[in-house]
């Protein structure tokens, strides 16, 4: 059962980054660093495989005259973050039984 | 399996999750999905000096207007709602310093920014409506408004006390229709008060709890 997780979701500051975006439409970095009580390096590197997985949606901007980055999940990123938790609930039950 | 998504998994597994990376349950990993989805709930910033701020605004202006034409029987009794432009100017002022501060956009944020930018869109064509039918019918339609706008928003943040007001609003636009146009300035007034002024404060104290609550 465990083969079908998703590799790129079952770590847990992707997967923590992951659920916050699936129930806001956009977070600005510094907003996820904080809720997910992470590095900004290790945010970073987490938020650039989830990039390149077509998981998120990048969006560097100004604000305030200042560099400002902000993440959006993706369709591709919501079907699987879908099927990982399908995946999951089906380990739980086969464990439950 | 070709053989690009074998390399595709191999890559997954040899580089994007290294063996160092903390092994978590499935269990687990439910448990990190809802605290991290229970955190954004927390996330819809606080509104309530737009109700405040409206609300006082509107009261004043019943309040004044009502003294000026019914007690000092003034003609000019209309300049009390003077107090609407000032209340857009600190409007604008609130705006600009709230988004400054936004760092996430929630989907209940947007959908009540949509439904006030509609309220207020209809504001405007009812000032401009009633300029010309006359003022003395406005105050049952700006009643059924502030139901609208209320009953909506606190259904969104499931906050009942500014649920209710809303609800309230309804009857009080047609009992209003029934008085003179006197009487509804005073119904106007206490209309703001259930919908805007008590619910704002009482938003205000929950958000206040709830940053105590989060540390």
């Amino acid at each position: 059962m465990f083969n079908d997780l998703d590799p790129i979701l079952h770590s847990q500051l992707r997967l923590a980054i992951m659920s916050l975006l699936i129930s806001v439409r956009e977070a600005e970095f510094t907003f996820i660093r904080e809720k997910t009580n992470s590095t900004s390096g290790n945010l970073s590197v987490q938020v650039q495989k989830l990039k390149e997985a077509g998981y998120i949606e990048v969006i560097k901007e100004f604000k305030d005259n200042y560099p400002n980055t902000k993440c959006k999940i993706t369709k591709e990123g919501l079907v699987a973050f879908e099927n990982y938790v399908k995946a999951l609930q089906q380990y739980l039950n086969v464990k439950q039984q | 399996m070709c053989s690009l998504q074998r390399l595709n998994y191999v890559i997954i597994h040899l580089y994007i999750m290294p063996s160092k990376e903390q092994y978590f349950s499935p269990a687990e990993s439910l448990k990190l999905i809802q605290s991290m989805i229970d955190k954004t709930k927390n996330s819809i910033s606080d509104k309530s000096h737009y109700f405040l701020l409206w609300g006082w605004a509107i009261f004043i202006g019943c309040v004044l207007q009502y003294w000026l034409k019914v007690i000092v029987n003034w003609p000019q009794h209309y300049y009390a709602w003077l107090i609407t432009p000032v209340a857009l100017v600190v409007h604008f002022y609130f705006t600009l310093r709230d988004k400054r501060k936004e760092k996430v956009q929630t989907y209940i944020g947007e959908a009540f920014r949509y439904l006030w930018i509609s309220i207020g869109s209809s504001f405007m064509v009812l000032a401009f409506i009633f300029s010309h039918i006359g003022w003395q019918y406005c105050y049952p339609f700006y009643i059924l408004f502030y139901a609208i706008g209320t009953y909506v928003s606190g259904s969104l943040i499931k906050f009942k006390p500014l649920k209710y007001g809303g609800l309230v609003c309804f009857p009080l636009a047609a009992v209003a229709e029934l008085l003179s146009s006197d009487d509804q300035i005073l119904i106007l007034a206490l209309a703001v008060m259930l919908s805007y002024i008590i619910p704002g404060y009482l938003l205000r104290q929950q958000y206040k709890k709830q940053l105590k609550h989060n540390g």
